[in-house]
């Protein structure tokens, strides 16, 4: 997976690069001698990359006293062994340790690893702890406070990783969004997660197909003993969670233009979002009416569907139909007391 | 080497940090400039380099911020003189400390830590990060395959705000509390950027008040603005973890209580949401940090949840619902 970010066109980002090409040096020193394939490897970027770095590494060097790059103050590389695509350094210059962390680094891996001390088979508190401790010190300058709760997880979550690991199947009771509920039996290949939500992905034996279920519509699970058919290096997957690109529905969203990511994937990356007038437009699929539903009701003054008229119609019925469950209106709208966060 | 042939930007910088690592007294401006590999070939010997002088300044700025310690130092005899400064990266500083290695169990698990900023404004940084923990030479070992964990920052406010805490410089925003009809301007100093449930939040002491506050980031309202001024003082080392045990506590002693519909979807996900507990009755108790928050979450289930307490939540329910039908109903469909 990680492996992902660096995919073979390399680095985009100068800084990217200079990262790259500080942290080959060290990595080259303490091999002596590497393949181009196995620092490719190691680094998950193509092996052009790492011969385009070798190669600029080799002519780089510091300027001498009169200001001219002479040959014995560049590094220098074994060339016939890199003919043979073997990396051999033979002179180094200045640098020959990893650089440190910057802050900002050392920061979001230390949230990062908060977030996930919530999962199975992960490290005690005070291992985390001296770990986030040693990335701290191996910052450039004190990492600055963002701090993350450790992900939520339900009792489902370590049977399914459970699952996951021993390469059975799994049972359970779904229930979608339109409260329809029914046993389903798949091949469990990934737990996705985004900030407290956790999602299964998995290869469903009644659809014949790749599915996504949130694990808090999973109810009555049962760990098979039926090793999986479909195995998770079979079977790709992508890094959005739901597709829509199959879905015949065009609905019109209207929102305020800040809140284009609370919309969540209900507007794929890459959807086009026009301004009108306040306000952001944008056409989004969608397979049925009851999804966005919910959306829009749960962003009142924020987002709300302007076509097509069966829509809106929807989302009126599904508030008036909640709206029907209470007294009528005696009290009246009242602000006062409510416990809201910056109660400044 | 051939002066005419352009130098790529990674190799003009990646050249002036091996010079500025390899010298012990610093180099003035005017020896980087006539000497390293990417600015010599354009520097005019006398001549006017002003925006040769500007590409520098960027590079550096670009440097520190990998976390390189690029030092400027002042010329004993000759201070105030900016021609005289000198530039320099203390080895010592640069190199990780020689006795911070990871396991291979450590190398995954921050693979992973990484993985979770793979989209949105942390990712640059988590991917130079496993840049630097490879460097290392240690490969992972193979448990935790199977998750792909993801921390999203879809709040507009994230990387401003970020920036300015690492910056140390106070920041300007409007901000929208519920209930109210116009967002107020607030002047804070940024002491930490806080992820409870879900939900990102800014904790920060307020300029006007002299005081401790948390702010929703989706609740602020168009740009943050970072000002010049620095933070009146350094932020309390755990201002984090206190703001997190703040939204704890409120959490823990807030609780709601909900009826919901059986066999819907409502009942399924709030009664598996963390802490609520189910009553026999068919109801679910709740606990909720924020009532807003909690009103939106609510509203969205429609007729399958009902809440029966506390009374401003049934209030602040029914008022996104009214509003809902409003924003829905319209002459075209009215027929």
């Amino acid at each position: 997976m990680s492996a992902d970010q660096t995919t073979s066109g390399g680095f985009h980002h100068a800084q990217d690069k200079l990262t790259f090409l500080l942290s080959l040096v060290p990595y080259l020193i303490q091999q002596t001698q590497v393949s181009v394939h196995d620092a490719a490897r190691h680094f998950g970027v193509s092996e052009e990359t790492i011969r385009e770095a070798v190669l600029l590494i080799a002519v780089s060097g510091v300027p001498g006293s009169d200001s001219n790059y002479q040959h014995g103050d560049l590094f220098d590389i074994d060339w016939d062994a890199f003919d043979q695509n073997e990396i051999i350094i033979t002179q180094l210059v200045a640098i020959d340790d990893s650089p440190r962390f910057s802050a900002r680094e050392a920061s979001a891996l230390i949230a990062g690893l908060q977030y996930l001390q919530s999962l199975p088979e992960n490290v005690d508190s005070a291992a985390y702890s001296s770990l986030a401790a040693k990335l701290a010190r191996g910052a450039s300058e004190t990492p600055s406070q963002v701090i993350v709760s450790p992900a939520a997880t339900n009792e489902s979550f370590a049977r399914v990783g459970d699952a996951l690991s021993r390469g059975v199947q799994l049972e359970f009771d779904y229930r979608d969004s339109r409260g329809q509920s029914e046993r389903r039996r798949v091949d469990p290949l990934r737990l996705d997660s985004d900030n407290d939500d956790w999602y299964l992905r998995a290869w469903c034996h009644s659809r014949r197909s790749v599915r996504t279920f949130r694990l808090d519509r999973i109810d009555a699970l049962h760990v098979t003993d039926l090793a999986i058919d479909h195995r998770p290096s079979d079977v790709h997957l992508s890094d959005s969670l739901f597709d829509t690109s199959g879905e015949h529905t065009t609905v019109v969203l209207e929102f305020r233009p800040e809140a284009l990511g609370l919309l969540g994937e209900f507007v794929p990356e890459g959807t086009r979002v026009t301004r009108s007038g306040d306000m952001s437009r944008a056409s989004v699929r969608v397979a049925h009416f009851h999804g966005l539903t919910r959306l829009v009701a749960g962003l009142a003054g924020v987002a709300r569907v302007v076509d097509p008229p069966e829509a809106r119609q929807a989302a009126r019925r599904w508030a008036l139909d909640a709206l029907a469950s209470y007294p009528d209106a005696t009290s009246s709208e009242t602000t006062s007391s409510e416990t809201t966060i910056a109660n400044a | 080497m051939n002066s005419d042939a352009p130098v790529a930007v990674e190799e003009r910088l990646f050249s002036l940090v091996l010079a500025l690592v390899s010298t012990e007294i610093g180099l003035t401006k005017a020896e980087i400039l006539g000497a390293v590999q990417g600015y010599r070939q354009k520097f005019v010997p006398g001549g006017d380099n002003s925006s040769l002088e500007r590409q520098f300044e960027r590079d550096k700025d670009d440097i520190r911020e990998l976390g390189v310690p690029l030092e400027t130092l002042e010329s004993p005899t000759d201070p105030g003189n900016n021609q005289a400064l000198r530039y320099r990266i203390a080895k010592g500083d640069y190199d990780l400390p020689s006795d911070i290695t990871f396991t291979p169990e450590e190398t995954t698990l921050l693979n992973l830590a990484a993985m979770v900023w793979r989209e949105g404004s942390l990712s640059g940084e988590s991917r130079r990060a496993l840049l630097k923990l490879r460097s290392l030479g240690t490969e992972g070992s193979k448990q935790l395959i199977g998750y792909a964990p993801r921390i999203r920052t879809r709040d507009a406010a994230f990387a401003p705000l970020t920036d300015a805490l690492d910056r140390g410089v106070l920041v300007r925003f409007s901000y929208l509390k519920p209930g109210e009809q116009n967002a107020r301007e607030r002047t804070v100093a940024p002491t930490a950027v806080v992820q409870h449930q879900g939900r990102w939040y800014l904790q920060a002491i307020d300029q006007k008040a002299d005081a401790p506050r948390t702010f929703l980031l989706s609740r602020i309202v168009g740009p943050v603005v970072a000002t010049r001024a620095a933070t009146p003082r350094p932020a309390s080392p755990t201002a984090g973890d206190d703001a997190l045990a703040e939204l704890d506590q409120i959490w823990r002693t807030h609780v709601a209580r909900v009826s919901v519909r059986p066999g819907t979807d409502a009942e399924s996900r709030l009664g598996k949401r963390r802490g609520s507990i189910r009553h026999p009755d068919g109801t679910i108790s709740l606990h909720y940090t924020d009532l807003a928050l909690l009103a939106d979450d609510l509203a969205a289930f429609g007729p399958e949840a009902v809440v029966i307490s506390p009374p401003t939540l049934v209030d602040a329910v029914r008022e996104r619902l009214l509003a809902v039908v409003a924003s829905h109903s319209d002459a075209v469909d009215a027929v």
